[in-house]
Parts: C-alpha cells; sequence; structure tokens
C-alpha cells in the first residue's frame, strides 16, 4: 500500500489567516508546508471583492495606517507572498476527514481524487461563513429567490455584472452589512434599510462614517421580540415586520454574523463549543489534541482580512514553539 | 408509440435554448393520451409509475418544473406503519399494506430507506394510559410487531431521551425515506417505459368533458386530448374539479412547519420520537432524516384554500416545536439549527382519502385530502386507483411486456454513495473530484449527471432536491452561485435567467446599468 505523504504542516485553508501562518512558518525555517484550498484561487474572501463597476476599497489594509484597498488587490499581494517563498499549494482540495490523533486530512481534488496526508501539526483555517436566515433566529416567512448572503452579492455582482435587487433589505448591522449597502449602491440600487436586533447598529460609527461616501442607509432596529417575516411567493415581494407594517422590496441581502466552519473540527471531535461553533482553544491557539492549531475567523467573532493575516503569523510563532518541543526524530 | 417518454417543458427562457421549449402545440393536441394525470406529487407520480407496466398512452403533468415541487416536498418521510391510523379507514389500510411494501419498492427504485424504528414515549400517568389504547389500536390495525416497553428499557435503547419517560411504545418498522427522491424514482422508471413528461402547464378549462376524448387546455392554450383524465393536484384539485363540476369538498391546506438540525445531532438518537397525541394535537416528532439531520415538527395550523401565507414560518410557532422537541429529547438545545422549513398538507374538510369515479363525467377520477401518510401509501395507493379506473372508468389494462418495474441499474446511484470514494470514477472523470457543496461534499460530476440525466432539473430547488447541493448548513453560502453558474453554462442560458424553482424565481432580473462606472 502506498504511503501517505507527510508533509511538516498541513494548513487547511488558503484565506488571509492560512497564508499569514505559512509565511510566517517559511519564515521561520519550515519547508516542508502545504495549503489545501477548496477555492479555485487562494486568497480566501478577499478574492471576491473585485476591482471594477460596483467594487469598493474595503478596510482590508485600514487598520495598520495604510489605506483601503480593494479586496482582489490584496488577495494578489497574499498569493505573491505564497509564490515568493515556493510554498506548496493545492487548489480545489475539498477536506473530507480528519483522524486528530494520527494526524492524518483526507481530501479531495480532481487531479488526485481522494488522497490523505500526514502532518507533524495541522492548522485550520477554515474561515467562517455568515449566519443563514434560520440561525438569526429572527427571519421568518417564505423562502423566495432573491435572498442573498453578501458573498453572493459579490458574486453576481463583481463577478457576474447583475444587480441583484433594486431595492434592498439588508437583515444584519455589522460592517459587512454596511458595506454590501454601498457596494449595492454604487452598483445602482437605491438605498437599503437595513435591519437587525438593537437600537444601534453593530457596525462602528467611524466605519459608517467611511461608507457614508457611497450609501446613506436607514437603519430599523428590532426589540428582541419582535421578528421580520420575508413576504413572496416566488421572488421577494417585500418585507413585514412584527407591527404589521409592510416594506415593498425586491431583495433581501443577509449580512454579517460570521459562524465559524468547525465542522471539521466537530466531527473529529475536536472540542467545539455548540451552539456558537467556536472551536476550544488554549492560550497557544492549539485545539483539545496536541498539533491541531486554529487561525483567523474560524476563532470565531468578526475580523478583517489584515487581522486574520497577522494572526496566522501569530500562530506560525506558537507552531514552531511545539515544534521545537515535540521535535520527531525524522 | 414512443419506448421512452419524452420529457416537455413550457419553460420561459426558451428563446435560449429551443430544447427547453414544448414541442409545437400541434404536436401535443396530435397526440390522445389514454390517461392524463394532473398533478406530480407524489402520488401522481406512484401512478405513472404503476401505470407504465401497461400498454398505455400517459402524460404526466405539473404546473411547476419539477416533480414533488409543492406538498410532497415539505414530507417528514417516514414510511409509516399505520399503527395509529383510524381503524377500517382507506388510509389505514393502504398505509398497511403500503409499509410492508416498501422494502421491496425501495430495492427496485433504488431509493435509500433505514429501518429506524419509532418510539411512542409516555412521560406522565395520564400518558401511560393512553399508551395501552394505543396499543390496542395497534394491534387492530394488524401492526402486531409493536411492543409495550419500560421507560428503563426506553431509556436503554435511547440514552439521551427525556428521564421522565415512564414507558414507552416501540414500533420496529417504522422507517425514514428520501421525500425527494422518491417522486424522482417513480417518474424516471415511468418516463423509460413512455410515460411522456409535461411540467409548466397551468390546466385552465376541461373542453368536451362529457365526451369519451376530453382536452385539457392549459393557460398557455395548449390543448391535450385523452380519455381519462386523473385529478391528483392536491393544493390545486379544486380548482381543477370546478373545471369538470366534480362533487363537493374543500381543501384546507394544514401547514407543519419543521426545525431542521446540523448533522452532528444525529448520532444522539437512532428512532423516531414520538409524544403521546392529545385531542388536540398529533404533538412535535424528533425524527431523524435518510439525510443524517435531525428535524423536529410539525406544527398543525389551519389555512383557507388559496392563502399566500401558507407556507412561511412563524417566531411563535418555532419556538413552540423548540419546546415540545426537547420534552422529548432535551440535549436538543445544545444543536444548532440549520434550517426551518413548513410543508402543506392538502387536508379536506370532508375526509381523508376522498376519492371520486367518473366525477362529473365518465372517465374523470378525482383524488384529494391525501395527507401525510400518503408518501408511505403511495405505492399501495396507485394501485388502488388502477383498480378503480378499471372497475368504474372501464380502462383496459394490458400488460407491457417490454417495461421494467425498477429504475436502471446505470442512474447515477445517488447522494448516499460519493464518487470520490471510488478512484476510478475520480481518473475517468475529474469533475467528481471537483467539490462544489463544501457542506454536503457534493461534486460537480454529480450535478452534471443529473443535468442530463432523463427527468433533467432545471432549477436551483430541484438540483438540490436530486444532489443535497444547497442542503446543507451553509444554505447555499458557499455553491448557490456556483450551481448557477453549472446550469447557466450547460443549458446556455444567461445567469440571471436561472430560476429557484421556475419563473418570477430568475436569480436577478436587471444587469447593472452601464450608467454605473467604477
Amino acid at each position: 500500500m502506498k504511503t501517505a505523504e507527510h508533509f511538516k504542516v498541513i494548513i487547511i485553508g488558503g484565506g488571509p489567516a492560512g497564508i499569514g501562518a505559512a509565511v510566517g512558518l517559511s519564515k521561520r525555517g519550515i519547508n516542508s508546508i502545504l495549503i489545501l484550498e477548496r477555492n479555485d484561487e487562494l486568497g480566501g474572501i478577499p478574492s471576491f471583492y473585485k476591482k471594477k463597476k460596483g467594487g469598493i476599497r474595503t478596510f482590508i489594509r485600514w487598520s495598520r495606517g495604510g489605506v483601503p484597498v480593494f479586496g482582489e488587490d490584496y488577495a494578489k499581494w497574499l498569493e505573491s507572498q505564497i509564490s515568493k517563498r515556493n510554498i506548496e499549494y493545492r487548489l480545489q482540495s475539498q477536506v473530507l476527514e480528519i483522524e486528530p490523533k494520527e494526524k492524518k486530512v483526507t481530501f479531495v481534488n480532481p487531479a488526485e481524487g481522494k488522497n490523505r496526508l500526514t502532518a507533524d501539526v495541522i492548522i485550520m483555517a477554515c474561515g467562517s461563513r455568515e449566519e443563514t436566515t434560520a440561525e438569526r433566529g429572527f427571519m421568518m416567512g417564505s423562502r423566495p429567490m432573491r435572498v442573498f448572503f453578501t458573498k453572493q452579492l459579490l458574486q453576481l455582482i463583481d463577478k457576474h455584472s447583475l444587480l441583484p435587487m433594486r431595492n434592498p433589505v439588508i437583515i444584519g448591522s455589522d460592517l459587512i452589512a454596511y458595506a454590501a449597502a454601498a457596494k449595492l449602491r454604487k452598483a445602482g440600487a437605491e438605498e437599503a434599510i437595513i435591519v437587525d436586533k438593537g437600537r444601534k447598529p453593530k457596525c462602528s460609527i467611524f466605519e459608517r462614517l467611511y461608507f457614508r461616501r457611497w450609501s446613506k442607509p436607514v437603519y430599523h432596529g428590532l426589540n428582541s421580540l419582535e421578528s421580520v417575516t420575508v413576504v413572496g411567493s416566488g421572488a421577494v415581494t417585500g418585507i413585514k415586520f412584527s407591527n404589521g407594517e409592510f416594506i415593498k422590496w425586491d431583495g433581501v441581502a443577509i449580512g454579517g454574523e460570521l459562524i465559524p466552519n468547525s465542522e471539521l473540527a466537530l466531527v473529529g471531535n475536536l472540542k467545539v463549543e455548540l451552539p456558537s461553533r467556536k472551536p476550544v482553544v488554549g492560550p497557544d491557539y492549539q485545539l483539545s489534541e496536541p498539533g491541531w492549531f486554529v487561525a483567523g475567523n474560524i476563532l470565531g467573532g468578526f475580523h478583517g482580512a489584515e487581522w486574520c493575516y497577522f494572526n496566522g503569523n501569530k500562530v506560525s510563532k506558537k507552531v514552531i514553539k511545539y515544534l521545537s518541543k515535540n521535535s520527531s526524530s525524522n | 408509440m414512443d419506448t421512452v417518454g419524452r420529457l416537455m417543458y413550457n419553460w420561459p427562457g426558451a428563446e435560449f435554448n429551443a430544447s427547453l421549449q414544448i414541442p409545437g402545440n400541434s404536436q401535443l393536441s396530435e397526440k390522445l393520451y389514454d390517461i392524463v394525470i394532473v398533478g406530480a406529487g407524489v402520488v401522481g407520480c406512484a401512478l405513472a409509475y404503476k401505470l407504465s407496466m401497461y400498454k398505455l398512452k400517459v402524460l404526466l403533468l405539473d404546473k411547476n418544473f419539477d416533480v414533488g415541487e409543492a406538498t410532497s416536498k415539505g414530507n417528514s418521510a417516514i414510511i409509516h406503519t399505520g399503527f395509529d391510523a383510524p381503524v377500517g379507514s382507506l388510509e389505514s389500510q393502504l398505509v398497511t399494506k403500503a409499509s410492508r411494501q416498501w422494502p421491496e419498492l425501495a430495492e427496485k427504485l433504488k431509493i435509500p430507506v433505514e429501518n429506524c424504528g419509532a418510539l411512542l414515549i409516555a412521560v406522565n400517568d395520564e400518558q401511560n394510559k393512553q399508551l395501552d389504547v394505543i396499543y390496542e389500536k395497534a394491534l387492530k390495525n394488524g401492526v402486531d410487531d409493536v411492543r409495550l416497553i419500560s421507560g428503563a428499557e426506553a431509556l436503554k435503547n435511547e440514552p439521551n431521551i427525556s428521564k421522565d419517560v415512564i414507558r414507552a411504545l416501540s414500533i420496529p418498522r417504522e422507517s425514514i425515506s428520501d421525500p425527494f427522491g422518491t417522486s424522482v424514482a417513480y417518474t424516471e422508471v415511468a418516463m423509460a417505459n413512455g410515460t411522456d413528461i409535461l411540467f409548466g402547464v397551468e390546466i385552465k378549462d376541461i373542453l368536451n368533458a362529457d365526451k369519451e376524448i376530453k382536452t385539457l387546455v392549459s393557460a398557455d392554450e395548449y390543448q391535450i386530448n385523452t380519455r381519462i383524465i386523473v385529478n391528483v393536484a392536491g393544493l390545486g384539485s379544486r380548482k381543477l374539479a370546478d373545471l369538470y363540476d366534480g362533487e363537493a369538498f374543500e381543501i384546507n391546506p394544514r401547514r407543519g412547519q419543521f426545525l431542521i438540525f446540523d448533522k452532528f445531532s444525529r448520532s444522539s438518537i437512532k428512532r423516531i420520537l414520538l409524544p403521546i397525541p392529545t385531542a388536540q394535537t398529533k404533538g412535535v416528532l424528533v425524527i431523524p432524516t435518510i439525510f443524517g439531520n435531525l428535524i423536529a415538527g410539525p406544527t398543525a395550523e389551519d389555512f383557507t384554500n388559496g392563502d399566500a401565507e401558507v407556507t412561511d414560518t412563524t417566531l411563535e410557532k418555532l419556538h413552540l416545536l423548540f419546546e415540545g422537541a426537547s420534552k422529548l429529547f432535551p440535549k436538543l438545545v445544545d444543536n444548532p439549527v440549520i434550517g426551518t422549513f413548513s410543508g402543506v398538507r392538502c387536508n379536506c374538510t370532508q375526509g381523508s382519502y376522498l376519492i371520486h369515479s367518473n366525477d362529473g363525467h365518465d372517465g374523470i377520477l378525482t383524488v384529494t385530502g391525501i395527507r401525510s401518510t400518503g408518501f408511505t401509501s403511495s405505492p399501495a395507493l396507485a394501485e388502488y386507483l388502477i383498480e378503480e379506473l378499471q372497475e368504474k372508468c372501464g380502462l383496459f389494462l394490458e400488460n407491457n411486456p417490454d417495461a421494467s418495474d425498477s429504475r436502471s441499474e446505470n442512474s447515477w446511484p445517488g447522494w448516499w454513495n460519493r464518487p470520490y470514494d471510488n478512484g476510478d470514477l475520480v481518473k475517468e472523470n475529474s469533475e467528481y473530484g471537483r467539490i462544489i457543496c463544501y457542506c454536503e461534499q457534493i461534486s460537480q460530476g454529480e450535478i452534471l449527471d443529473h443535468l442530463t440525466s432523463p427527468l433533467r432539473p432545471l432549477t436551483l430547488d430541484a438540483i438540490k432536491r436530486r444532489t443535497r447541493a444547497q442542503m446543507g448548513r451553509c444554505q447555499g453560502f458557499d455553491c448557490q452561485i456556483k450551481i448557477a453558474e453549472i446550469i447557466s453554462d450547460h443549458f446556455g442560458i444567461p445567469i440571471n435567467k436561472v430560476t429557484k424553482h421556475g419563473p418570477m424565481t430568475e436569480i436577478t432580473a436587471s444587469p447593472l446599468s452601464d450608467a454605473v462606472e467604477n
């Protein structure tokens, strides 16, 4: 039987956090690294923000005194970091299962089919996704067309040059929701209505000010008992509030409220908090099984791309420390 | 007579792809069908399947663009034993009969069935007394393999159920299956045996209803000639019956809302958990699904026919479901809900399983009031309907020696097999290694297989029900647009014309305006 290929470190996810970790490890002298990325390209979520019609510079580089850049540009920069250092990566590679004790990863891609690899350390940089309507718990009604996640808005506007809706309602009020409002406005939609629980939007005032260059969405806060009902048997025709107020609108975007992609950890019996899906992590970013690390938005909460990159970098230091303590004889 | 049935669409996107268009009206009206089945729900599909064993020209038509697109898609997919059905009713007879036919049927149709069993749980003295009544009823219904077990034994079998359990009724033959794949499987076999399928056509008029040859007229003026009409239009059965002056009945849609839990919840229970029903309600069930999730539900809320809000989910009821389900299975609160849905039962005021032969006129069969048990009963009900047609509507049956009652081996074995587990398949076709739906791990190859299958899905929802792609925890976050891209490439239609479930559900109406510049 063919023995499984072995790497010093396998990184699941080629977004900002995974790349940050890979670069950090490479700088510190680790050569045997493999990134498994399920998308067609490296770069993660930033790669979906294209530099074109409806494209806006997001916050990706703002945190450290830099200027906001287009996601696509940041993704290209990330990719250049990988190619510069000759770090190995495999695209369209979906990890199917993990075996924590054996430090084994099973994945599939078109070129190799199903394959198994082992490593001394595995870093899960699987990112996050947006909460579904059911997970939000206050979105009711039917399931018509034109209820999109903001990631899907990016695909429709930036990739396919389509305007997903003319009068958007955005559910969720964090930075992603305000960015979506700006994006839709710039792509030709009318001002959005932003709906969320709470008297004030979750997006900070400074961030909201930034987006005012493109859009001035109206915020509609709900109290803890209120719900919104999506109306429409075909496509969305409007939304209804608990007080019976009906707004005729033609699309709903559900934005932000990120949920960690921790399912691999869960099915591999690594400790994960439920129902939040946050992996249980020690101070050194290690999971419940030694040698398994996490980086980036899989940790939970909302972090921008640059934060994730630096977090990946930080985790790489912890990995080096772990490797020096547990250096295997091979 | 064609050896293989045709699939015809009245597809609004046909301007981009002629294969999505109905053949000319003259072609449709030239053909004389022996039977037209109106309504491609699970009952209509089962009837088409059973009728396809005979030398008959049959057309199965629906106003939607897929089979099982209305009531059938919201079914909990339990294969009932009929232990608690009203004793002596037609429903009880058909359900009990069908439940014994299912294992063989599933093998022939190549659909997955899991014999998980069920536990009816009593948690107080009142319920404990009820349990004896239900036990007697089960025996009367001929379900003689049920067994009363102690609370301790129930807990041994299902350690995660409520510790309050006093006693339980074990119903070992209750099973679960695929609510979507069943209608598809029935129809695929029927098509292979020569049955024609027509989607996107709503019947607006019936000409010559009193004559031997009747003409169904669609909203778009298509004319279809037939000797016999079978009305299995479910929620639409009243409207259709009005066109031929059928006997009086009323449809009161009864909504059932459900919560769907993520897959890792499934390992905590093995069986279907049933509460003791009260006079008002059957209560909230916790049901493992064949796909590996858990669902909790249903509610029972009555509506008037045609009510637009009938497929909504509501906050208040979902809370009640959560509460009800936690009584049987307290650990449920730790489990994340990934989705909610509501199904609408075809509830008829005049009773369940209402069947009128020669309704209004000779050669018209009305079948309505088929509630959630219709999924289970479908094979036996179809046989019963064929007997009715034979005895009362003068249908002459001659076996078709070329017909097969099984789904062909070469049709893709289904979502429960992963193609990449077979290394040779990926080598032959690398698309089987390209995962599109991350949550359910469905490959591009599987989606393309379905798009080229005889009963090809055209909509995002139809692909979801065939492959499970978009049905996982992220609810299409990662894959929905990619699947739209695949449909768009495959049929050569613009991506914004791809629909969720037919016209009016296009992804978007508007391209970006040229005036908007970066």
